[in-house]
C-alpha cells in the first residue's frame, strides 16, 4: 500500500499534503500532551512495532503480496491521533531510511495507512466495545478501510494523460478497487485482524 | 503491559527475515518494466520520478543480515525519536 514517488499528479501530491498537514500539526499536539515517562515506553515499542510488522511481506495467490499495518492496536490503545502520528512517524522513517513509499506521496499514504487505519480501527472497537473478537474486527475493518482510500487516490490518477496516455499511475479504479481492496478482504485484513486480536489480548490479560 | 510490548517486539524482531520469504511486490508497487510489460509504455510521472536516494534501499535489497539491521535501525530510530519527544517536554 506505499505508494511510491511519480505515482500521483501534483494536484494529488498538493491536496494529500494539505489535508494531512494540519491533521499531523493536531495529531502532534495531542501526542506531547500525552507522552511522559510512563506511555513513551508503550507508544515508542507500539510504534516500533509497527515499523516491524510491516516488514513481514506476505505472499498471496496472484503473485502479489502485501502486510498488515500495526495501526488499529495503537489507535485502540491509546486514541486515533496517537495511532495517526506514530504511524505517519513510521511511514516517514521507511520513505526516507528505506525508500519504502515516496516522499511525494507521504501524505497520502499517511491519510490512508495511518489516518483511515486509525479512525475506522477505533470506532469500530468502541462500537463493538463488549465483544469478544472487537480487536479482530478492528484490525479488519482499518485494513480494508486503508486498502479502499489508497485504492482511490491511485484510481483517479489516470484522469491526468497526455495523449491518451496516463502520466502517472495507469489502471482506474475499476482495477484498483478490487485488487487492493479485494485482497485486504480476503487477506491482508484477516492479518491485521488476528495480530491486533493477539496482542491485544495478551497485553490486556489478566495474570 | 510494557514488559509483554518487548516481549513481543523481540521475537517479533527475531522472525524479521520471514518477511523476505515473499518474491512478489506488493499490488502496483512494481519496476517500471512491468508497466512497460503491462501496458506497452512506461507512464512519465512514473519514468522520470524524482525521489532521494535512500540509505538503506529496500530493507537491504534481500539480504538477511540487512533486513536484521534495517529493523534494528528503523525500529531503533522510531523509539528513539519518541524518547527525545518525551525528553523534550521539560
Amino acid at each position: 500500500m506505499h505508494i511510491p514517488d511519480g505515482y500521483l499528479s501534483p494536484i494529488t501530491v498538493v491536496s494529500t499534503y494539505l489535508v494531512a498537514t494540519p491533521l499531523w500539526i493536531y495529531g502532534f499536539k495531542r501526542l506531547k500532551k500525552i507522552l511522559d515517562e510512563e506511555t513513551m515506553p508503550l507508544i515508542g515499542a507500539l510504534s516500533a512495532l509497527s515499523f516491524i510488522i510491516m516488514m513481514f511481506n506476505i505472499p498471496i495467490p496472484g503473485g502479489t503480496s502485501g502486510h498488515a499495518v500495526g495501526v488499529a492496536l495503537i489507535a485502540i490503545l491509546f486514541n486515533p491521533w496517537i495511532g495517526f502520528v506514530s504511524v505517519s512517524l513510521v511511514l516517514l522513517i521507511q520513505s526516507i531510511i528505506f525508500g519504502d513509499g515516496g516522499i511525494s506521496a507521504l501524505g497520502a499514504n499517511a491519510l490512508g495507512m495511518a489516518g483511515v487505519g486509525a479512525f475506522s480501527g477505533y470506532y469500530t472497537f468502541k462500537l463493538l466495545k463488549k465483544r469478544k473478537f472487537a480487536p479482530f474486527i478492528a484490525g479488519w475493518v482499518s485494513a480494508v478501510a486503508s486498502s479502499l482510500f489508497i485504492a482511490i487516490i491511485l484510481g483517479i490518477q489516470p484522469f491526468w494523460s497526455e495523449g491518451g496516455k496516463p502520466l502517472y499511475f495507469p489502471f482506474d479504479l475499476a482495477t484498483t478497487i478490487p485488487a487492493l481492496v479485494g485482497s485486504h478482504i480476503l487477506f491482508f485484513g484477516v492479518v491485521e485482524g488476528i495480530l491486533t486480536q493477539l496482542i491485544y489480548s495478551y497485553i490486556k490479560e489478566k495474570k | 503491559m510494557n514488559k509483554k510490548l518487548y516481549i513481543i517486539l523481540t521475537i517479533l524482531f527475531a522472525l524479521t527475515p520471514l518477511g523476505l520469504l515473499s518474491s512478489y511486490s506488493a499490488w502496483g508497487e512494481w519496476d517500471n518494466e512491468v508497466y512497460q510489460k503491462l501496458i506497452g509504455f512506461i507512464p512519465k510521472g512514473i519514468e522520470n520520478a524524482s525521489s532521494i536516494q535512500p540509505l538503506i534501499p529496500d530493507y537491504g535489497e534481500g539480504s538477511v543480515v540487512m533486513y536484521y539491521l534495517s529493523a534494528l535501525i528503523g525500529g531503533g530510530l522510531i523509539f528513539g525519536i519518541f524518547y527525545l519527544l518525551s525528553r523534550s517536554k521539560r
